[in-house]
């Protein structure tokens, strides 16, 4: 903390070069972002307004529609499952029996190691051969296979997450908690792991926000997600942009309400931090350039 | 040479190279290399061997028209088939050998020779399913290939049955034909040719029987239910007309000599 507070006493327009000087820097700063801003809106608000047909927009918005809704369960339903797994995953692979970690970092390595869409694959192809032709039981196995494969891909991401969070928590928490006479697991329950969550949410959180964009995988075992529905209009109409406006705007749809949910969950869980205290007095511009 | 005055030269030099390549593929003349688009497993029309090498009846008519006909090189470009159109335009390949049937929407966005093979758009089962008709597809789950004309032959199905046609759209038929073994379809509703391929490599899989479009058009019909009937052509950019003409020579130079009727025998009479 002490350094972050110590860059802000640097005066300004100081004798080392025109880089040290605040103000301009932060000019330049506006400057590029506005003409980013400027380009992108321009590009976009030409493309949008030149090749995007209205008519087509407002025939296949109920597609997206019904693919959104699928996207959700799969999403709710693999995020559920997910975040359970990978924290019993994540407990597995700090365990002090080798047995444990050792099986818990196999399966880390192997979900982390290999794509995505090979896991689908061998759920979704795999699996039903391994009965004889026509005698798999489950009929639409496309949407179980796909909620299969993205808990058990993001339960290996959550799980080294929650390593992480672990780890991060001080030894000294466990020793202590040891010392007034908890058991390791007690310990581990009242003491590391709130903690642990705490430090562990950002990453939880960032991983979730892939997993719904992993989704758009899900068009190669046929599941009527988003991207299926682009595709089919695409083909169909071979105009791209008109889909593809409504596939940004509904995986939007997915992801923004999301990153909101892990900023209140991250809000809760850092409650007693003074974080959000300093990070307001180091964000204020204090005349002086701030002092402590 | 300073360094700013070395960029500039090789500059120069780099994009007159440039020039001169793209001048070379428009003069044409011998021994160029047209790329062909192609959506591959497509099995008989074009697939790989277990050697790796590539083979089918597509495959052997670029060879016979385009190699031995025209004096072109060729090379196989694999692609997916739902954009394939779009590639194509995008100057991806030259051409898409892909067995496409021509319809208006594609005629639309591309030009096609003629056509150089006639297909039907057909159902498998499961030996041993209840599927016997046309009828008995309503409420059930059907399988296709994403942008193919089965997918348009299933989309007009589901309108017939007012809805009541559950379409699963694979990426590459070999996934819809997994779908049937895995018993995640009933049927699979794609070219005849492609489907019989399929049909006699497993004893499990039959067509769906009965009299169809082409029956009713009274052509020689297949002894199974035919859902529409089609013809592929060789697909073009729009524009690209006389390389279009070259093509359709060297079609009709093969039809000829013959030798059409030997590839076709190799893959459709063995």
């Amino acid at each position: 903390m002490s350094d972050a507070l110590s860059e802000r006493e640097e005066p300004t327009g100081a004798s080392s070069g025109l880089l040290a000087n605040d103000d301009l820097v932060r000019r330049i700063g506006e400057v590029v972002a506005g003409l980013f801003l400027a380009v992108v809106l321009g590009v976009l608000g030409w493309t949008v307004f030149s090749e995007v047909d209205p008519d087509l927009l407002q025939t296949i918005f109920p597609r997206f529609v019904t693919a959104y809704l699928l996207v959700i369960r799969i999403v709710i339903v693999s995020s559920i499952l997910s975040v359970s797994a990978g924290i019993i995953v994540g407990l597995a692979r700090i365990s002090s029996s080798p047995l444990t970690s050792n099986v818990a970092r196999g399966y880390i390595e192997f979900f982390r190691g290999t794509p995505l869409l090979f896991q689908l694959f061998l759920i979704y192809f795999g699996i039903p051969s391994l009965w004889g032709t026509g005698q798999f039981p489950i009929s639409d196995w496309e949407i179980p296979a796909a909620v299969i494969g993205l808990t058990l891909n993001h339960a290996a991401y959550v799980g080294e997450a929650m390593r992480g969070g672990i780890n991060a928590v001080p030894d000294g928490q466990m020793e202590a908690a040891r010392s007034i006479g908890m058991s390791r697991v007690q310990a581990m329950r009242e003491v590391i792991l709130p903690q642990a969550w705490r430090n562990a949410l950002a990453a939880i959180g960032n991983d979730q926000i892939i997993l719904v964009k992993d989704t758009s995988l899900l068009t190669l075992i046929s599941v009527p997600e988003i991207m299926q529905v682009f595709r089919s209009v695409n083909s169909a109409t071979f105009d791209p942009w008109t889909p593809l406006v409504w596939v940004c705007l509904f995986y939007l749809a997915v992801t923004l309400p999301m990153s909101k949910l892990v900023g209140v969950l991250e809000a809760r869980a850092d409650w007693g931090s003074d974080r959000k205290s300093l990070a307001k007095r180091l964000g204020s511009r204090m005349p002086g350039g701030g002092t402590s | 040479m300073d360094r700013r005055s070395y960029l500039k030269a090789s500059g120069a030099t780099f994009a007159a190279m440039g020039v001169a390549g793209c001048l070379d593929s428009f003069t044409g003349g011998d021994g160029e290399t047209i790329t062909i688009g192609s959506d591959i497993p497509y099995r008989p029309f074009e697939y790989n061997t277990e050697a790796g090498d590539l083979v089918g009846f597509d495959v052997e008519i670029a060879e016979a028209v385009f190699a031995e006909e025209l004096d072109y090189e060729y090379e196989f470009q694999s692609t997916s088939f739902d954009s394939i159109i779009g590639s194509l335009n995008n100057g991806n390949f030259r051409v898409i050998m892909s067995a496409m049937t021509i319809n208006e929407e594609r005629a639309e966005q591309v030009d096609f020779s003629d056509p150089y093979f006639t297909a039907y758009q057909t159902a498998v089962i499961l030996s041993g399913s209840d599927i016997t008709s046309k009828e008995d597809l309503r409420g059930v789950d059907v399988g296709v290939q994403k942008g193919t004309t089965g997918e348009t032959a299933a989309e007009a199905i589901r309108e017939e049955f007012d809805g009541e046609l559950n379409i699963q759209s694979f990426d590459q038929i070999t996934g819809a034909f997994d779908a049937l073994l895995n018993n995640q379809v009933v049927a699979v509703i794609n070219d005849n040719t492609v489907n019989a391929e399929f049909a006699n490599q497993n004893d499990e899989v039959q067509f769906l029987e009965g009299e169809g479009e082409a029956a009713d058009m009274g052509e020689n019909a297949p002894p199974y239910l035919t859902l529409t009937v089609e013809e592929y052509g060789i697909a073009f950019r729009q524009g690209d007309d006389e390389f279009r003409q070259e093509v359709n020579e060297g079609l009709a130079a093969i039809r000829e000599s013959g030798r059409y009727d030997e590839i076709y025998a190799e893959y459709f009479e063995g």
